[in-house]
């Protein structure tokens, strides 16, 4: 396996956990830390890293009075970070089995723990977005075991998942969430979300428009 | 363009922590059950307003509630041997009841476990045409009340030698207590002589019921029944009575164009407000307008069209301002807004017109100019002109504080214009409940709708509740030996009806420990010839706990204590109560899915019963149990099914009468509750309700159809579908032929032939019996019909009997027109007008409104209501007075009690203040709603090895001292978590994340003096109160109360203002005008004063 490409399924892996982690669930001093620390996450974050307040005020202060106060906002009250409220003509979220992305990984043998997730449905933003970053560590790892012909079904999957599900709706969520954003860092992680998203489904075009053999991609590079 | 941004996220490879540990880790790999593809269960119903098909009502099986919170079968597949970890399956029974929080009566269905025998849940009736298969936040509650861990599992008998109020209680059994109750009574009643039919009382709070309780007393011959009414509505039922002689009115909200709000009432939390408040969202859809008139922005007015926060008890003005623009104005077409149609057929302007003494006496009260220059209708119009001219912009604006806000009340004005005669209304209680005059709300607020012909009964407009309610549950007279109704009683208790108060609404019941502790009253009336009860021999509430709610608590502590004035007492209660510690025993009875009632409820024009069940006595027998004793049959299914000794009284009453009040039918009692089927025993509850409701025609033929092999085929309908509507679109029911073949008319289901019928000059027919005269229906323009409850038939705009009952001034709609006429028409002004407020922290205290969530003491435990109640009731001070004063959100203020008639102080509670823009300035408000409190957190019963828990969950603890003349109350400790529950464990195991202490409100009931209407009787709730910041001793829910002065400002309402009868007097009360609950005889009526 060529080293840029374990670099780029590296840096999918990475983001997609980032991204679906910040989506999810309140931000915790752990991961404000890595934010803050790791200056290749700090890169993603601009606005963030130049935003007042956050100079100004402790990570635990930053955290309760800020971040958590403008996540309620955005995820819990205001926005609905539900593909089902975007994509069902009634706008009600789909919480039960019959919800199509629920089935979709019941079709991989995947289970959501809501729970744990602490969402209503398997739908939620921040749960598509690690079932991709799940694709990309399955497809590394069939890569790594020299498997290119299971690690190119597995980005045709990867392909159709952003196709018809995530990017039917996030972009409008997303962009939503630039808009009513209280804080920097929500401002930032919309953006990068949207952008990598788009960038992703790019590159996942081409290899597809290649028959997804990694080899004909990086040919051409 | 994005590939070439796309090298910037090649970074994300150098993250100095994987994404495996940055990502949440949500997924797991688990393999689905097979179980899952081969389930027929759906994972997300269709709609939200979900039930099965009626035909798979007695099996239906339906995945596990945490089905939803795991995902769905999708996730853990169908529980089964081979997969122990999926969602269980409940096979359910749906068994259809009526929820019992609240009079609204919406329909529920229990699901009940036909594996454990448990309700896991209640949902809505979609058979139900009021509710239509919804509820509010209480029907659903109703599973946590039912198993309720603090629920009285066993009848409790005070202990031998202790005091009432020592909190002292022994375990008895329901036999034991029928055998002691039932000889107290037996003992009473066979003296036989006119003492013994007074000394009784059975006191029902919200009944839910239409009319068994009724027949308890009724079947003894006695006169003691005690409704919680005057506490309640009865203001508005006064204003009602006078229009129409009816109790209520009935609005058709889902048709109007205009829903015209006094208060928040119907759309918030009041009457039918679940049903109401759905109806009244069809019409906003529609593009109805909705105005709301409240001195507090309410849920409601928030959501109005228009708000009009009138400063509270001049509503009237209001209305009659209406009225004057009304008849005084033109359309813009310049045609008249009068519906002329309706007021010349409908309304009794002819009596008006020829009753000249009446008309100068409304010259003398300068009401009017001159007289009329004839009887016509046209000179009826131009009186009326004159006489609500003076109810102009400026003097309403000045009488209902409204100043600088003219342009709502032009606002009003269009609106009310724009809804011609689709405006629907439901005056009921805020305005006509918490003033003195308050009735005067509801008769003058009916004036512009019967000028614009609302009133008329028709699509979108107003009708009356008796065309749309049904009461057959104290007529199940034929299941029983007697096989007809018992006569009616021969006497009149002055307790429940003192003669102060002849035309009071209903039963002065808040005043019985008054009146039972007031000797010298006693005395005087007894002087006077009449024989007034000093005691009572037995008092038996039944869900009713007038101790917290009633005005004055602690003097009905004084009374319930004291063993010389109520000689037995005991509470038909389902929960711990303040009263009930104050009872010799304690019965617990049933709730929503554990009783057995008819009821009906005119939430919309149609005529519907629903059927109240013990469900899981039903679902039992459906699945093939019997009861060893039928008679007993709820009783025994709820002890074999675990959740405790709880009866009910559509089974209690009918043994206690037949084997223990009256064994040997000596007394004439027990043939009305001996089972024809069986006269050895009782009657049963498929024999009585079956007997009653087949008295609905089309019910009785439906059924008899369908369950054609059935013994009790109405019945068995009613216990599988829970409800019937008998009728629908009951419009306009004053304007049905009165039937007539030429010779016969034809009148409440009697016969009366052309000879004995008399018509008068005003078209109405009169018929003698009884010994007296009755109206049974009107000509008009030729045409026979049955008209209004009235005597004219008509709506009484002019209400003679008013007149000649000792209030002449007030028989027609009136207000004071300016301040001189204050004082001379003082029985209509509230005790809280603006006049008598001087001081920048004087107020008016709003003390009527309710909490939807939390509106009666039954549901003191449920802790899904508790939590969310909590905290909601401090005082609402309108901010510029919280500045004024220098309240700010939080504090705790003393609020001060204090009567406009003697001038007399009850003492304080100590309450949060919330500045807010939302009450307007000049008033308070705090609901009466809240305010529970108990005086140990649980008792010990000798013998039973777990200490019973006491409203654990929604009421704190306070020490309580009372000496006499001064009571208080102190907060001692409030709710706490709970994790050692003895009883139904399965149903709450959250009990350790009860995070409310429940101190927010304070028991401010018991500071308010009782100080009753002059007229409708009822208690006029709102308080003036004078407010100032708490000592530093003061915590929030003290209460001081001065109840030696608050027994004198009974007296002084009492004794200055009220007309009470005199000598030459002939009757106790107008016959016309029936008393509910109880029929009385001629003899009971009359009455003879000593001078």
């Amino acid at each position: 396996m060529q080293d840029d490409l374990k670099t780029e399924q590296l840096a999918r892996i990475n983001i997609y956990a980032l991204v679906s982690r910040i989506l999810m669930n309140e931000v915790d001093e752990t991961l404000l830390k890595l934010i803050l620390e790791d200056e290749n996450v700090l890169s993603f974050f601009p606005s963030f890293e130049k935003w007042e307040k956050r100079k100004t005020m402790s990570n635990k202060d930053l955290i309760e009075k800020e971040l958590n106060v403008d996540f309620t906002n955005l995820f819990l009250l205001h926005l609905i970070p539900y593909e089902s409220f975007y994509t069902r003509e009634d706008q009600q979220m789909e919480t039960g089995g019959d919800n199509p992305v629920q089935a979709l990984y019941n079709d991989f043998d995947f289970t959501v723990e809501l729970d744990k997730a602490r969402v209503m449905s398997a739908d939620h933003i921040g749960v598509e977005l690690e079932f991709m970053h799940e694709l990309c560590s399955s497809e590394l790892k069939a890569l790594e075991d020299g498997e290119e012909k299971i690690a190119g079904e597995i980005a045709e999957i990867q392909y159709h998942f952003l196709k018809e599900h995530l990017l039917e709706w996030a972009p409008m969520y997303l962009l939503n969430v630039k808009s009513e954003a209280g804080t920097a860092l929500y401002f930032d992680a919309a953006d990068l979300a949207l952008e990598f998203m788009l960038s992703d489904f790019e590159y996942l075009t081409e290899l597809k428009n290649r028959d997804y053999k990694y080899e004909a991609l990086k040919g051409e590079e | 363009m994005y590939l070439q941004s796309r090298r910037t996220f090649l970074k994300g490879a150098a993250f100095s922590v994987a994404g495996v540990a940055i990502a949440r880790g949500v997924f797991s790999t688990d393999a689905i059950a097979e179980s899952v593809t081969e389930s027929k269960f759906t994972n997300t119903p269709s709609s939200l307003s979900f039930y099965p098909e009626h035909k798979d009502w007695d099996n239906f099986a339906e995945l596990d509630g945490t089905d939803w919170k795991r995902g769905g079968i999708g996730r853990h597949g169908v529980k089964s041997a081979e997969n122990p970890d999926g969602i269980e399956v409940n096979n359910f029974m749906l068994v259809p009841t009526v929820c019992s929080n609240c009079e609204a009566g919406c329909g529920l269905t229990a699901w009940v476990n036909k594996d454990t025998m448990t309700v896991r849940k209640y949902m809505g009736n979609p058979l139900h045409t009021g509710s239509r298969g919804r509820n509010c936040a209480k029907g659903y509650a109703v599973t946590s009340q039912m198993y309720d861990p603090d629920r009285i599992p066993f009848p409790l008998k005070r202990a031998p030698g202790s005091k009432r109020g020592e909190g002292k209680w022994i375990r008895t059994s329901w036999d034991e207590a029928m055998s002691t109750i039932g000889k107290k009574m037996h003992d009473t009643l066979k003296v036989g002589d006119e003492m013994s039919k007074k000394l009784m009382i059975y006191h029902v709070g919200r009944p839910n019921e239409n009319g068994f309780g009724h027949r308890v007393p009724h079947s003894m011959g006695v006169d003691g029944f005690d409704s919680h009414t005057n506490i309640c509505s009865a203001g508005a039922r006064q204003g009602t009575i006078q229009w129409a002689n009816d109790d209520r009115n009935s609005p058709d909200w889902a048709n109007a164009d205009l829903i015209f709000l006094q208060s928040s009432h119907a759309a918030d939390a009041g009457h039918y407000f679940q049903q109401a408040a759905g109806n009244i969202a069809d019409a906003r859809k529609r593009g109805a307008k909705m105005i709301v008139i409240d001195p507090r922005m309410s849920n409601s007015a928030g959501m109005a069209d228009l708000w009009i926060p009138a400063w509270p008890g001049t509503e009237a003005a209001l209305y009659l301002y209406l009225a004057n623009r009304l008849l005084n104005e033109k359309s813009k077409n310049g045609e008249d807004l009068v519906a002329h149609d309706f007021v010349k057929e409908w309304v009794n302007w002819d009596r008006l017109m020829d009753n000249k003494d009446y008309l100068q006496k409304m010259i003398g009260y300068g009401y009017i100019s001159k007289m009329p220059k004839n009887d016509s209708y046209e000179e009826f119009i131009e009186l009326l002109k004159e006489l609500y001219a003076p109810y102009t912009t400026e003097m309403v604006a000045r009488e209902c504080k409204l100043e600088g806000m003219e342009h709502k009340l032009d606002q009003l004005w269009e609106m009310f214009v724009e809804g011609g005669s689709k405006i629907a209304t439901y005056f009921w209680r805020a305005g006509p409940i918490g003033h003195r005059g308050g009735w005067m709300n509801a008769r003058a607020g009916f004036l512009p709708l019967a000028l614009v012909g609302a009133m008329r009964g028709d699509i979108g407009g107003v009708g009356f509740h008796h065309n749309h309610e049904i009461s057959v549950a104290g007529k199940g007279d034929k299941s029983t030996v007697a096989g007809e109704r018992p006569p009616k009683v021969d006497v009149w208790n002055e307790i429940a009806w003192p003669p102060e108060y002849p035309l009071s609404s209903y039963e002065m019941s808040h005043l019985m420990p008054h009146l039972l502790m007031d000797t010298e009253w006693q005395q005087k009336w007894i002087k006077k010839g009449l024989n007034v009860p000093t005691k009572l021999a037995v008092w038996y509430p039944r869900m009713y706990n007038p101790v917290w709610i009633n005005p004055d608590g602690f003097r009905w502590i004084e009374a319930l204590k004291d063993e010389t004035k109520i000689e037995l007492s005991f509470n038909l209660s389902p929960t711990w109560s303040e009263t009930n510690w104050y009872c010799d025993y304690i019965l617990p009875v049933g709730l929503a899915g554990e009783r057995n009632d008819q009821q009906s409820t005119p939430s919309k024009p149609e005529q519907r019963i629903e059927f109240r069940q013990a469900v899981l006595r039903v679902a039992a027998e459906k699945m093939g149990w019997k009861a060893k004793d039928p008679t007993r049959a709820t009783l025994e299914a709820h002890m074999k099914y675990g959740l405790g000794e709880i009866w009910e009284e559509s089974e209690f009453f009918p043994n206690l009468m037949v084997h223990h009040v009256d064994p040997d039918g000596s007394l004439g009692v027990r043939k009305f509750w001996a089972s024809k089927k069986d006269p050895s025993r009782a009657v049963t509850v498929p024999e009585y309700f079956d007997a009653a409701m087949s008295l609905l025609p089309r019910l009785k033929e439906t059924a008899s159809r369908m369950y054609k092999d059935d013994e009790f085929p109405v019945y068995s309908y009613m216990r599988d579908h829970g409800a019937w509507t008998e009728k629908t679109n009951v419009y306009k029911p004053q304007e049905e032929e009165l039937e007539f073949d030429g010779e016969t008319y034809f009148a409440h289901g009697k016969k009366y032939p052309k000879a004995e019928v008399e018509q008068d000059k005003f078209g109405t027919l009169w018929i003698e019996e009884d010994e007296r005269k009755h109206s049974i229906g009107i000509e008009i323009n030729g045409k026979l019909h049955t008209g209004f409850h009235t005597l004219s038939k008509k709506l009484d705009f002019f209400s003679e009997w008013f007149a000649e009952w000792k209030w002449p001034e007030y028989a027609i709609p009136i207000y004071p027109r300016n301040e001189g006429e204050y004082k001379k028409m003082e029985h209509i002004v509230t005790q809280v007008h603006h006049s008598m407020m001087k001081g920048d922290n004087e107020f008016a205290l709003n003390t009527v409104f309710r909490l939807p969530y939390n509106i009666h003491t039954r549901s003191v435990n449920s802790k899904h209501l508790m939590e969310i109640s909590q905290n909601h009731n401090p005082v609402w001070i309108y901010t510029k007075d919280a500045e004024k004063l220098g309240i700010k959100r939080g504090d705790a203020i003393r609020v001060n009690i204090t009567d406009t008639v003697s001038g007399l102080d009850s003492g304080y509670f100590v309450a949060m203040a919330v500045p807010t823009e939302a009450t307007r300035p000049g008033v308070l408000a705090c609901s009466h709603h809240a305010g529970r409190w108990k005086l140990k957190d649980s008792v010990n019963i000798p013998g039973f090895e777990h200490a019973l828990g006491i409203m654990g969950v929604g009421a704190p603890k306070y020490d309580m001292t009372n000496d006499g003349k001064v009571g208080t109350l102190k907060p001692a400790g409030g709710i706490k978590p709970r994790h050692n529950v003895w009883q139904f464990k399965e149903y709450n195991k959250d009990l350790d994340n009860i995070w409310w202490d429940g101190l927010s409100g304070a028991w401010q009931n018991a500071v308010a003096p009782t100080h009753s209407d002059p007229i409708a009787g009822n208690h006029a709730w709102h308080q003036k109160v004078v407010i100032e910041k708490a000592k530093a001793d003061d915590k929030i829910g003290d209460i001081v109360v001065n109840y030696e002065n608050n027994f004198k400002v009974y007296q002084a309402w009492r004794d200055q203002l009220t007309r009470p009868l005199e000598a030459g007097d002939k009757l106790r009360r107008p016959q016309h005008i029936k008393r509910p609950a109880v029929p009385l005889s001629n003899k009971a009526y009359a009455v003879e004063i000593k001078a």
